[in-house]
This record gives structure tokens, sequence and C-alpha cells, in this order.
């Protein structure tokens, strides 16, 4: 158990993350806004926040929200690398029998993860960060073992993304939110792992990474 | 007695996504309620962690697996030891006492190949929704937060893998969707219940 996600630089100020397209983040202006956010939590799963929102400080709220609005859209910065990456590789048709069966729905649940993300951060009143262009390098989806050796990269990246953040998410729902998609990019890292004949379980305890050593490493497939 | 069917109906009871959209909606609530404090949350995670390492010593014992599937779970059983040991000295750490190994009786899991994997797959998948619905009540402990989530997401990593041995789907099988669902305690007593004999807390 490393503690290398902390600390951690924001955003607006990080080189690297400019690269991104990342916006600046905005915090509720008004009520309305936040029921928005009420409203599509509910929908998204995320949770509930009525009784949550209403027993904390506004202020409070406030700055927890340009924090974990910085989070979401760095989050979702990746989900896109990974949908992309996704959705050309299977396109690329090197993948067949499990290997295809399995790994069809992670494409599906990165989709599903930027879509989820880019709500969430309009909900609460941010601008989704933009989707970057992404470029690969010749030949990674012109067979399966390129293709699945990226994708077991892009995956323990982000694991590594992800519980760079636990500790810097401030508000709970987001946080369940956040932890809810993690779960499921490690369930993909051991699979990809297994189909590479790699190992599923490198370490007894996810590994971290801080936000800007992630996008240092993602920033090779950014095109711009 | 219980059989391994009355723990996959146990569980089965967790997934359903409108109880996991039921729970996630009342999460403050039942969180407050369902842990005292950040040390009852990580003594319910070792209960958890010592029922899962004894399961997997014993399964690894009855010598059921060969090839890849054993190497696996030799390495989960060396996974939820390492987890049992980490929670116990975070415990301590803490200067309070870690709860005793509860005494366990796993019934016919081991009877088979296909039932002591299809057991430990029950049991991953049971972690994993046990940890994300207590991670809300270690929200203000950021270090023990993102320790339990670490170990979090090894169950994940646990739980796809023992899918892929079981030949499950994928979908519904090797996932759970694109976002794990959490459990309440209550839930998760319920589905580890029937292998637990006697427990000091759950």
């Amino acid at each position: 158990m490393n503690s290398e996600n902390l600390p951690s630089t924001p955003l607006a100020t990080d080189p690297a993350a400019q690269v991104f397209g990342a916006k600046p983040v905005m915090t509720f202006g008004d009520e309305g806004q936040r029921r928005k956010f009420l409203r599509a939590a509910a929908v998204v799963g995320f949770g509930s926040t009525l009784v949550a929102l209403s027993q904390r400080d506004k202020l409070a709220l406030a700055d927890a929200s340009a924090n974990d609005l910085e989070i979401l859209n760095y989050a979702l910065t990746l989900e896109y690398l990974e949908a992309d990456f996704y959705t050309r590789g299977l396109k690329g048709g090197a993948l067949k029998g499990r290997a295809l069966e399995l790994v069809t729905p992670i494409r599906e649940h990165e989709q599903s993860h930027v879509a989820t993300l880019t709500d969430t951060v309009k909900s609460l009143g941010g601008k989704p960060a933009a989707k970057p262009k992404f470029t690969y390098p010749d030949g990674t989806f012109d067979d399966k073992d390129t293709f699945l050796k990226t994708a077991s990269t892009f995956e323990e990246l982000g694991v590594t993304a992800y519980h760079g953040q636990v500790a810097r998410i401030e508000d709970g729902d987001i946080l369940a939110a956040a932890a809810s998609i993690a779960g499921v990019e490690s369930r993909h890292a051991a699979v990809i792992a297994d189909l590479i004949d790699g190992n599923p379980f490198p370490s007894s305890f996810e590994k971290n990474k801080s936000m800007k050593a992630v996008l240092k490493a993602a920033g090779t497939f950014i095109k711009s | 007695m219980i059989n391994r069917r009355d723990l996959i109906k146990g569980t089965a009871a967790v997934i359903p996504a409108a109880v996991g959209l039921q729970m996630l909606g009342t999460k403050w609530a039942f969180a407050a309620e369902d842990f005292s404090g950040p040390v009852d949350v990580l003594n319910y995670a070792l209960t958890l962690e010592y029922l899962e390492a004894e399961f997997y010593r014993q399964g690894n014992q009855a010598d059921l697996l060969s090839g890849k599937a054993a190497d696996y779970l030799a390495a989960i059983q060396k996974d939820e030891e390492a987890h049992v040991v980490a929670l116990k000295d975070t415990i301590s750490g803490l200067g309070a006492t870690p709860v005793a190994a509860p005494e366990v009786d796993f019934g016919p899991a081991f009877k088979s190949k296909a039932s002591y994997l299809e057991t430990a797959y029950t049991f991953e998948n049971l972690g994993v929704s046990a940890y994300l619905g207590a991670a809300p009540s270690l929200l203000k402990e950021k270090g023990l937060l993102t320790a339990a989530a670490s170990i979090f997401g090894v169950e994940a990593r646990h739980a796809a893998i023992l899918g892929v041995l079981g030949k499950k789907e994928a979908e519904g099988g090797v996932y759970k969707g694109a976002f794990e669902k959490p459990a309440t305690r209550a839930t998760v007593l319920k589905a580890a219940s029937p292998f637990i004999v006697k427990a000091q807390t759950l």
C-alpha cells in the first residue's frame, strides 16, 4: 500500500493535463442545478444525495464539488481513451471465440462509464472534458497479442488511476460511483491478463498512481 | 445443513439492480447504522477475509485443482492471507483489538472441483459488494479508505477470474455490469452465515 496518490497537481495548472483539453470546473450555481443533479444521480444509480446534501454545509459542498469535478473529468478522459481503444480494436477483428466474448462487454462498460461520467459532470454544473483525439502505434490492432497487451497496459493504468484518487474524493456519492467503476476496471485487468497468459493478480493490494503520472503515461496516446 | 444452493440463493438477493439502486438511495442511512466506526468496518472486513483465507486453505488442501486453476487459487489464498495480516495490523495500529477468526464450516463445498470453484466465485462477488457497501463508512478516514479500496479491487480480480475458470458467461458471470453493486452488512451476513459456526462480529 504505497501512498503515491498524494499530492496531485490540479488539472487547471498541470501542463500535462491541458493536453487533455481539461476545462475549469464549476460549482453548483443554484439550487436548480443541484436538483438536476439529484434527478440524474437517481437515474444513473449513484444515489441519492438529497438527504446527504441537505444535511451538509453548502460552502463545503461547493468546495468538494470543484475538487471532485476535476477528478470526474480526469476519469472521463481515461474512459474516453479506453472506449475508443476497444472500439477500434474490436473493429479490427483480431479476436474470436472466448477472447471476443470476454472483451466485447469491456467496450460496453467503458462506453457506459463515459456516458455516466459525462452526465454526472453536467449534472453537477461542470463542463465535461472534451473527447481527445487518440493515436496508437502502428499495428496495435492487427493481431490478438498486440491488441490485448496494449489493453492490459490500459486496464492496469486505469486501476492505478482510480485508486490514486480514492483519498482525494470528498463526496460520498461520487466516491461510491468511482469505486463501483474501479472494481469493474480491476475485473477487466484480470481477465485481459489471463487472456495473454499474464498475471491476473500482480499484487495483493491494488497499486495507485498520481494524476500526473497517469496523464504522462496516457499522453503517449493522445494526438490532440 | 447449508449447501451451496442456499448460499447462492442468499447471494442472488444481494445483486439485483433494483435492490442495488435502492440501497444506493439509502446509502447514508444504512452506512451510519451498519457500522459504529472505522474499527467496526475493519473488523467486519477482517472477519470476511478470515473466512476467505480459511476457505482457500481448506479448498487448496483438498487437492481438487490442477494446472492454471491450481496456480490461480493458490495465488488467491495468498492474497486473502495478506489481507488478513494487513487488516489485523491496521486495527492494532489504531489501538483497537482485531476480532478473532470465526469458526467456520464449509459443508460440501470441497466435494468437487466444480463446487469449490462455484463457492469461491460466490464468496468473491459477495466480498466485492461487501467492501463497496462499507466504503462510505470510511469516507472521512482517507488512509483507511485507500487501503480498503486496494483490497476491494483485488477481490474484484478474484471474482472475475473465478468466473473465467467456471466458464461463466461474460456479462453477468465474469462481469457484473459496468458498475459494481454494494451490499449491506445484513445482506452480507445472511449470505455468509451458512458457513459461520461462530463469529465475534460480522
